[in-house]
């Protein structure tokens, strides 16, 4: 799935874009700790952590992108981050669980 | 008296490399400090060169470490002794995940000795949360004879208000507010704690920027009986960096 696609799905704003991201699934979780033990690679990460320390860790499990639900703002250091380590950054105003049944089809389970 | 019981050294991957024992005690004494504590991330090693350096200017300092437990919670546990701090690292070490640090994403993890020779690169990922949760941090640091505060609880990610929704009773010394905190804002969250004041410097110029007073002695026992009676007094918050 391609960025403007799934930030269509989700009613979200791009605020740190990445043309070439390719997400093939998707991860919710606002426990880093469980994101790095569970989410796999190419994937969105779907959570309200909006701090530096989520972009580490989706550079470490190689998320594509991160989508912070409850339209959380994004630090300016996060923002420099992300756009550093080529991962994109979606806000939206749905919640975790709204967010994740937009994007169903990035369940890996499904497929 | 007045002390900053929340200062991480180059072993901490967020913190500045510059942040070496010699540098930290250089900038604790010169902000008129009587007392610190070294609190890096998941591991005291870095604490007896710092408290060794300390010694060598007469500045009291325990040791300690910033715990990040199983609810992602930032929580402090100090010494008397690098010993007992040591012994703690070990459980925290072997409740971290076995993933190793990746020094371009985190940040590198030096232990140093006092004269700030590199004694070794830590290679245990520090920026991880443990597996052990607050309860099972809290019995061992009491059983090590150390105190346990709940680190910077005004901050919206890594506190035990964020993680936990509220400051559980019955299970801390003390809580630590942020250099940012309004106290006023805080003081109907403390469920009966005492407060204190911190620094938590990832950079040289930081060090003890802010600060808690209190009379009495500084070591654990000391620290025990000032936060029992409730007594402390924190500097003024800082609204600009």
């Amino acid at each position: 799935m391609l960025l403007t696609e799934l930030a269509e799905k989700i009613g979200g704003t791009i605020v740190v874009d990445n043309p070439s991201a390719n997400i093939t699934a998707a991860y919710t979780s606002d426990l880093l700790s469980d994101v790095m033990g569970h989410c796999g690679e190419e994937s969105a990460l779907i959570t309200i952590q909006n701090h530096l320390n989520a972009i580490a860790v989706a550079t470490l499990v190689g998320n594509e992108a991160i989508v912070l639900c409850h339209s959380r703002p994004v630090p300016d250091d996060m923002k420099a981050a992300a756009t550093r380590e080529g991962i994109a950054l979606v806000t939206t105003p749905l919640s975790q669980f709204a967010a994740s049944v937009a994007l169903q089809e990035l369940n890996p389970s499904q497929k | 008296m007045r002390f900053d019981l929340h200062i991480h050294t180059c072993l901490s991957p967020c913190a500045e490399l510059a942040m070496g024992p010699q540098e930290i005690v250089a900038r604790a004494r010169a902000a008129g400090m009587d007392g610190i504590a070294i609190t890096d991330h998941q591991s005291a090693k870095n604490a007896p060169a710092v408290m060794e350096c300390a010694r060598r200017v007469g500045l009291r300092c325990l040791a300690g470490l910033e715990v990040q437990t199983a609810e992602e919670v930032h929580t402090l546990a100090l010494f008397d002794t690098a010993e007992a701090a040591l012994a703690l690292t070990e459980h925290v070490y072997a409740a971290l995940p076995k993933r190793k640090n990746d020094p371009d994403t985190f940040g590198d993890q030096p232990v140093v000795t006092a004269d700030e020779d590199v004694v070794e690169m830590e290679g245990r990922l520090l920026a991880a949360g443990c597996r052990l949760t607050i309860p099972e941090v809290a019995r061992l640091v009491y059983d090590l004879g150390g105190l346990y505060l709940a680190a910077h609880i005004d901050r919206p990610a890594f506190s035990v208000i964020s993680g936990l929704g509220a400051v559980p009773e019955g299970v801390f010394d003390a809580l630590e507010l942020s250099r940012t905190a309004q106290a006023a804002e805080w003081e109907r969250h403390t469920a009966g704690y005492a407060l204190t004041r911190a620094s938590d410097a990832h950079h040289p110029g930081d060090v003890s920027r802010v600060w808690t007073e209190a009379e009495g002695e500084f070591s654990v026992a000391g620290l025990r009986d000032i936060f029992a009676r409730r007594a402390t007094r924190l500097s003024e918050r800082i609204t600009c960096f």
